[in-house]
């Protein structure tokens, strides 16, 4: 890679520092020598927070750090570049925490003239911070502590006086330390993994608004403005496909009838149901119109709504995919109603939909296995398929009332605390819950993904959706790279070259929350998306900068190995890479009946050494750090 | 937003873009706001730096007699003229020198640039549909 040196193309250029303890607020330059080893976005923060953070420092300790991220990319003309990234050390699951949200608060926060925002310390009262009108400021929260998202955004909007301003705020989810609160953007775009919305919570931060006037500029304009013209055309097709149509719910119906749709805490992959909850219903009956996140041409946001009945929403963003199994599916709702009140109560009190719903099943399930009774619910009778009873057990984690305070703190507290066998089908990766994508009936790609869960835990998305290696009708770009083609049936494990398809995937997709654009644009056709033969002239020509595709992965692959070791220095190896029992046992019913994980440790053997990882610890090895130029991570990890 | 930033400036910056997008909390709305060429603007400025250009129908802003005051954003009823926050003159819509930029990166073909026999027929098919749609109003709570 070569650098121009001098003015930083693509970037704002300025971090900014917000010390709540102190109530002081620097600015900083960027670093170029860290940027040309980490570009930006999570790569950045993860440089940032190896070096900030000790080793078992508290999630909710003031020494824990908030880091708002934005990359190159972000904000820019590239697609689905409307894209904000908060990284942390998460309260959830003890280790890297990191969450991304849609609308235009990343693109805002560049044009206010800051590529980062890093929060320090903890305030004594509630807070929030205006980045606006060039004039960062500290502001008193008291009078929307305690609000709802939407309650508190629209309050915000209104006090800064920008009513195109971006508002990131936490519910009384994260004012509450709900282990898996959200950082609500722009109202309905949830960063919600993780608990970041608890760290705020924890900072008594409730809230960020950020606007600007600030330019960027690309350094080759002319280059740059035609690979962003060619990247619109190409991901704008998913546009005008089921994703822009139907927005990701629209998938719901063709997991189903493959068996990859995880219904009753993950006991089956096929839901008798479905036809009721999908995507094709929900426009049918509730969409009010699509939406999409600042420079996306994709859309597939869906602003709906309840219009009238026991489960009526103001209009609002929600109902997606993830939603809409874990919180519908996955307790058998059997209607999109209470499922669309579900999600709307999750965000406008900002927590995760994901967490909360896979809490809610396994308390179902706990509830029919007599582990938890009715004096712990306060008289709800909890059953499969009783949406009542899901919105009550809803609202008391929200109040963490009850069952509901144990819940709040993750499955994995929640589990260890009830004990007698709950452990079994508490389904978390890490602590983080397994999202509605199921290791058997999807493909044994995800069941390495869970298992090594680096950096956040058990995540379909993060750091990409690896089925669509099993799935894809094309080498997404990637053969040239080495991906292997074609890929085997999805549901043999070893053998296959999986582990090196999951890697090279896996470094494809972290560049995502490196450069700060949506992953959604890197799922699909060929033709259809960023492969790193787009984005390579686009990244080149913006910041001036010589980068090859190679290139890109290899700055990926220092990354998510730095993360690794971020989760390694608190204590987390091969003995931590499994699976929930559950996520092992055979499916009961439906297409993909009977299939089971077999071969786990083998799949890890193959994949650790794809990564160049020790096999014995799990530790990326000496030579691997080495070969990325992380000799000082090296000694922290192995010792001088 | 940026596509017209970076036609005019080289630069991406939505304050210093001649089209907005709104977005109406609370409600289904997103509305580009941009400027219909009406003209008011150019017999309100004090200081004759606005002129139609005869070429492409757009009216142009004079960079060397414009002073930045502010009047031509005042009579505009519709918030499409703005001033730069950076050089503080006025910001007007040019249509790109009839080739506008962002009717060219529109990936939902919501702008469109026609010649005028096209533009003349979709104008009446929109103007038709309007009237239709006060019979279902879009508004969710009057539904």
């Amino acid at each position: 890679m070569r650098m121009t040196g001098g003015k930083l193309y693509g970037y704002a250029g300025r971090i900014l520092r917000v010390n709540l303890s102190k109530a002081k607020i620097v600015e900083e330059e960027l670093k170029p020598n860290l940027l040309k080893f980490y570009l930006g976005g999570t790569g950045y923060a993860a440089r940032i927070l190896w070096d900030s953070l000790e080793r078992g420092v508290d999630p909710f300790s003031p020494e824990n750090l908030l880091i708002a991220c934005t990359g190159p990319l972000t904000g820019t003309l590239a697609p689905c570049s409307g894209s904000v990234e908060f990284a942390f050390k998460s309260p959830l699951t003890g280790i890297f925490g990191q969450t991304r949200a849609g609308g235009s608060f990343g693109p805002r926060l560049k044009y206010a003239g800051y590529d980062f925002i890093i929060v320090e310390g903890a305030s004594d009262k509630p807070v929030y911070l205006s980045v606006v009108d060039d004039s960062p400021e500290i502001r008193d929260a008291s009078h929307i502590w305690g609000k709802t998202v939407h309650e508190a955004t629209d309050i915000l909007l209104e006090e800064v006086g920008d009513p195109q301003a971006s508002v990131a705020c936490i519910g009384p989810g994260g004012e509450k330390l709900i282990r898996y609160a959200s950082i609500m953007v722009d109202y309905d775009r949830a960063a919600g993994r993780c608990g970041g919305g608890a760290v705020m919570g924890s900072k008594r931060l409730k809230a960020i608004v950020v606007d600007g006037d600030h330019d960027i500029e690309a350094a080759k304009p002319d280059e740059f403005y035609e690979a962003a013209l060619e990247a619109i055309k190409a991901v704008g097709k998913q546009g005008r496909g089921s994703l822009g149509q139907f927005g990701t719910v629209g998938g719901l119906l063709g997991l189903n009838e493959s068996g990859a749709l995880p219904t009753k805490n993950f006991q089956t992959c096929y839901y008798e149901e479905a036809e009721k909850m999908s995507g094709e219903e929900l426009a049918r009956r509730y969409l009010l119109k699509r939406r999409a996140c600042m420079g996306c041409p994709i859309g597939c946001g869906r602003y709906v709504w309840v219009p009238s009945g026991p489960y009526m929403t103001p209009p609002h963003e929600g109902a997606e995919y993830e939603t809409t199994d874990m919180l519908g599916v996955q307790n058998m709702m059997g209607s999109l109603e209470p499922l669309i009140r579900a999600s709307y109560l999750c965000n406008t009190y900002g927590i995760d939909t994901i967490s909360a719903g896979n809490a809610i099943a396994f308390a179902i399930e706990a509830y029919e296995k007599g582990l938890i009774t009715d004096e712990d619910t306060g008289g709800i009778r909890l059953r499969w398929g009783d949406a009542d009873a899901c919105l009550k057990l809803l609202k008391l984690i929200i109040e963490r009332k009850y069952i509901g305070d144990l819940l709040a703190e993750g499955v994995k507290r929640a589990a260890e605390k009830i004990g007698r066998g709950a452990e079994d089908f508490a389904c978390h990766g890490k602590g983080l819950e397994v999202p509605a994508h199921d290791t058997r009936g999807t493909s044994k790609s995800l069941a390495i993904q869970y298992a090594i869960g680096n950096p956040r835990g058990a995540c379909h998305i993060e750091p990409i959706w690896s089925p669509m290696w099993d799935f894809s009708r094309s080498s997404l770009g990637l053969g040239e790279l080495g991906l292997p083609w074609p890929p085997p049936s999805r549901f043999e494990e070893t053998g296959v070259r999986r582990g090196e398809a999951c890697r090279l995937l896996w470094l494809y997709g972290e560049l995502a929350s490196i450069l700060g654009i949506c992953r959604f644009s890197m799922q699909g056709g060929e033709d259809e998306i960023l492969t790193p033969a787009r984005l390579s002239p686009l990244v080149s020509a913006l910041t001036g900068w010589d980068l090859s595709p190679k290139d890109l992965i290899k700055i990926s692959d220092r990354v998510y190995t730095l993360k690794r070791c971020f989760n390694v220095r608190e204590g987390v190896g091969r003995k931590d890479d499994r699976l929930p029992k559950r996520l092992m046992e055979p499916l009961a019913t439906g297409p993909t009946k009977g299939q089971k994980v077999e071969n786990l440790d083998m799949m890890l053997d193959e994949t650790y050494e794809a990564l160049g990882w020790d096999k014995k610890t799990g530790k990326p090895t000496r030579e691997k750090l080495k070969e990325l130029g992380l000799d000082d991570v090296s000694e922290v990890i192995w010792g001088g | 937003m940026l596509a017209c930033s970076y036609r005019h400036f080289k630069v991406i910056n939505p304050a210093r873009s001649r089209i907005r997008v709104v977005r109406l909390p609370h409600e289904p709305v997103d509305s580009p706001i941009y400027c219909i060429q009406c003209g008011l603007c150019i017999s309100a400025c004090p200081f004759n730096a606005l002129s139609r250009d005869l070429r492409t129908g757009a009216v142009k802003v004079d960079p060397e007699k414009c002073t930045g005051c502010g009047i031509c954003v005042h009579v505009c009823p519709y918030g499409a003229v703005s001033r730069d926050p950076e050089t503080r003159k006025a910001l007007l819509c040019d249509l790109c020198d009839g080739d506008p930029e962002c009717a060219k990166v529109c990936p939902e073909g919501v702008l469109l640039y026609l010649d005028p026999d096209d533009a003349a027929e979709y104008k009446r098919m929109a103007f038709s549909r309007l009237q239709r749609r006060e019979i279902t109003p879009l508004k969710p709570d009057a539904r």
